[in-house]
């Protein structure tokens, strides 16, 4: 008895993952949005961000002091990795209207007291005006000046240590009281595309199969067919090989687009790593299991095929911030952190900048590891709950279609009772 | 029938269809509301704070306690305190703390006694904002300890208070960030991450509007309607849909720079003005691509994948000048691009219309695409020899 349930139920699912696989590969757009955007769109964030640094940014000197120490540091600036000093300009005018061009990105002014408070051993002051356009330039300019100042500032100190009667070791120890190393393991140069690609790797994954399933149950119901059609033998019975047969397909698909954009695009871009690839395996079947599930409670809501284009496409980017890859988790506001925890992104994505870019391993990541796990259960009796409804307002199509008509013919009369009277205040 | 009333005939139909299927002003108005209230409530703190700094203190002196009692009373940090190295390695790891900083035995001992004691800071640079912040927020900590205990000696040697500032500090910067003074994380991103995303809803309701008269073959009805006039069609699709967008562009710029006060050097109506335009534009390079690709499904899922490219592409998080020269000419095709320029000019620096009149220019160009293709969409509607669906 066991065993023959067993092997109903096998047969029933592989009939529904091979009548879904065939609607999959039958259906243009929706391999379209599988192939060139789970392929190429990997590919092309990783180009768009492959630089990753923003380096030289073009300044403007204004030297008024014009002594030697300001030269030196312009020297020094100009060596910088951030900084390039494209203009040396006779006053701040000139420099203004280049930043107004946007000839250059910032401007260094040395005002004319710069040496002789140097010399008199008071606080020199100079000072930057940064284009906050782009954060970046900011930060350039910032770190490029900080650091000459840094180097600067020792230097300068232990010559007046020594003027004020300390000897050469005397001064060291007193400048350097405390040594300090700062280590940024995993980003070592703050680089945009390593932070950026981290992250939106395993949020393609999410977004192009919700885009692909929402395609395609769409189809399904403009054409009158159910994603969810239970095989009439059952009674009613069965939702869990309809879920676990349909989302099989998803799952075999995106386990293959998956390894691509977690394992092999980064190799192909020289991407950091660190992680263990059977640790990332086994985050990847996890994730897929869930984004699948995750799917199908939420493609329900999709009546036509391009619905899921028009109020959906503006959640990626949004999902993007939840994630939390640039601004903190920890400064989240409250609503939105609890959103966040509706989307499988916002746990899978932080597992594998985790796991494979600051090489955690699965025991560090495992909080994160149990909130998919939480969410896959609750997604899954969610898409089981959906195909039972879907089949019992099947069943009872015909009294519920005619309960929805007249609410609709009501609607649209009314409708265009409103149209008319815009058409009537339109013609006067 | 006169131009005008073909078009008010187009205008009639197109509010008797917004009214019989929602999704056009869900796409739209919801939408729009959606996104605006979540970046605009998501960042409305401008500069993170309490970013969780994790601290192994093996010298538990009164130095290095006094180090992170002020670590944690900075606003940007708060301190969590680990027993040993390895477990707050984890967490950094994990990306539950930003940053690890590791005070060794014998800290105070070896202040005290001038021996140069190491600390160590690790920071986690794959959270950016929350690692840099970190960073910059223990640097400045230590430069303090560092300097207090520099004071001290100072005093010791005699020295007079005038002159132990010019010994501590010697060279100073002051720093001006220009456009946006109070370094607003919200206002930075807000100002460009929404009419982003106006500019993608305009390409994709515009694109599923024209699409969908294909799919269902209603073109004729449309075309009928209009004594087989394309133009008189499009436009009076497109008139509506450019007042709808105005009205939701126009009310975020007010949200933006009147209601949340984000810093603008220029006047508002030329940021009006920079909206209006990249309505236009956008609604052409939707135009275009649905005339390119009279196919409904294929014509959204290009729209699709060209519009959130466009958030990157734009440069207002990496500078275009940072991307490989080969995509550099592709950031032109985006017309949120030459919003953003005018955004630069009127916002930050406030130029005179003559430096900016460029990108109005290259906006407007963008309005004669529709013309390449309006003959072959009009092919479309009128025969109908492309795929349905």
């Amino acid at each position: 008895m066991r065993n023959s349930y067993l092997k109903r139920w096998l047969r029933d699912a592989l009939g529904i993952f091979n009548l879904e696989l065939k609607n999959i590969l039958n259906d243009g757009g929706v391999m379209i949005i599988f192939i060139a955007a789970g392929f190429f769109y990997p590919i092309l964030y990783n180009f768009v961000y492959k630089n990753g640094i923003l380096e030289d940014t073009p300044i403007a000197v204004v030297d008024n002091a014009d002594c030697s120490d300001s030269r030196r540091m312009i020297r020094e600036m100009d060596a910088t990795r951030e900084i390039e000093i494209a203009y040396e300009c006779v006053s701040m005018e000139e420099a203004k209207e280049l930043f107004r061009q946007r000839k250059v990105n910032g401007i260094i002014y040395f005002p004319a007291d710069f040496g002789e408070c140097l010399a008199y051993k008071q606080t020199a002051k100079f000072s930057i005006y940064a284009d906050m356009s782009s954060f970046l330039y900011y930060k350039n300019l910032l770190m490029g000046s900080n650091f000459v100042m840094l180097h600067e500032v020792n230097n300068i100190k232990i010559e007046r240590y020594s003027f004020e009667g300390l000897t050469d070791a005397q001064a060291d120890q007193a400048v350097n009281t405390v040594l300090y190393e700062d280590i940024n393991p995993y980003n070592r140069a703050f680089s945009y595309s390593i932070f950026l690609i981290s992250a939106i790797l395993m949020l393609i994954i999410q977004q192009v199969m919700f885009y692909g399933m929402s395609m395609s149950v769409g189809t399904m119901r403009e054409e009158n067919r159910s994603f969810a059609s239970l095989p009439d033998s059952l009674k009613g019975r069965g939702v869990g090989r309809v879920v676990l047969g349909r989302g099989a397909v998803y799952w075999l698909i995106f386990m293959i687009i998956g390894i691509y954009v977690t394992i092999v695009v980064p190799a192909m871009f020289h991407f950091p790593q660190r992680g263990s690839f059977w640790d990332i395996m086994v985050l990847l079947c996890l994730f897929v299991t869930v984004s699948v599930f995750f799917c199908m409670a939420w493609s329900t809501l999709v009546t036509r095929r391009e619905s899921a284009f028009i109020l959906f496409l503006f959640m990626s980017p949004v999902c993007v911030f939840l994630t939390g890859f640039s601004w903190p988790t920890s400064a989240f506001p409250v609503f939105w952190k609890y959103f966040s925890y509706l989307f499988p992104s916002t746990f899978g994505c932080q597992a594998f900048i985790n796991l494979n870019t600051a090489g955690a391993n699965l025991e560090i990541i495992a909080p994160l590891l149990r909130a998919l796990c939480i969410q896959g259960v609750i997604y899954f009796v969610l898409a089981c709950i959906a195909v039972y409804i879907e089949n019992f307002v099947l069943k009872r199509k015909d009294e519920i279609d005619s309960a929805i008509r007249s609410v609709e013919d009501r609607i649209i009369e009314r409708g265009e009772r409103i149209g008319d009277r815009i058409e009537k205040q339109l013609q006067r | 029938m006169t131009f005008w009333q073909k078009i008010f005939s187009v205008v009639r139909r197109e509010l008797r269809i917004w009214v019989r299927r929602p999704i056009y002003l869900l796409g739209t108005v919801a939408v729009m509301a959606f996104c605006t209230i979540f970046y605009l409530s998501f960042l409305k703190d401008g500069v993170p704070s309490d970013v969780p700094i994790a601290v192994v203190d093996l010298d538990r002196s009164s130095t290095s306690r006094n180090f992170c009692q002020q670590l944690d009373a900075t606003q940007l940090g708060k301190v969590i305190y680990y027993d040993d190295f390895s477990s707050a390695r984890a967490d950094l790891q994990g990306g539950r703390v930003t940053s690890v900083c590791l005070i060794p035995e014998g800290f105070n001992r070896d202040i005290q006694a001038q021996r140069q004691p190491h600390l160590s800071f690790y920071i986690n640079g794959l959270y950016f904002l929350g690692g840099s912040l970190a960073w910059k927020d223990i640097l400045t900590m230590v430069n303090l300890t560092s300097g207090a205990v520099q004071r001290q000696v100072l005093r010791m040697k005699g020295v007079d208070e005038n002159e132990i500032m010019g010994l501590l500090r010697p060279v100073d910067v002051d720093v001006h960030q220009i456009g946006n003074p109070t370094m607003n994380y919200g206002a930075y991103l807000a100002n460009m991450m929404i009419p982003a995303m106006l500019q993608m809803v305009i390409i994709i309701v515009l694109i599923y509007s024209l699409g969908t008269e294909l799919k269902y073959g209603t073109s004729r009805h449309l075309l009928q309607l209009t004594g087989d006039d394309i133009y008189a069609a499009v436009s009076g699709k497109v008139a509506l849909y450019t007042l709808l967008f105005t009205a939701i562009g126009w009310t975020i710029e007010i949200i933006l720079y009147k209601w949340m006060d984000f810093p603008l050097a220029g006047r508002l109506g030329e940021m009006l003005l920079a909206c209006f335009l990249l309505v236009l534009a956008s609604e052409a390079v939707a135009i275009l691509i649905i005339g390119c690709v009279p196919v409904c499904r294929f014509a959204l899922s290009i729209g699709a994948l060209y519009s959130v490219l466009g958030l990157s592409l734009t440069g207002f998080t990496l500078p275009v000048e940072a991307m490989p020269l080969g995509l550099r000419g592709l950031t032109m095709m985006y017309p949120l691009r030459y919003y953003y320029q005018i955004y630069v000019h009127v916002g930050i620096f406030d130029n005179p219309f003559g430096d900016w009149y460029v990108y109005v220019l290259a906006m407007l160009a963008f309005c004669f695409l529709p013309f390449l293709v309006l003959k072959r969409l009009h092919s479309a509607y009128d025969k109908l020899d492309y795929a349905r669906n």
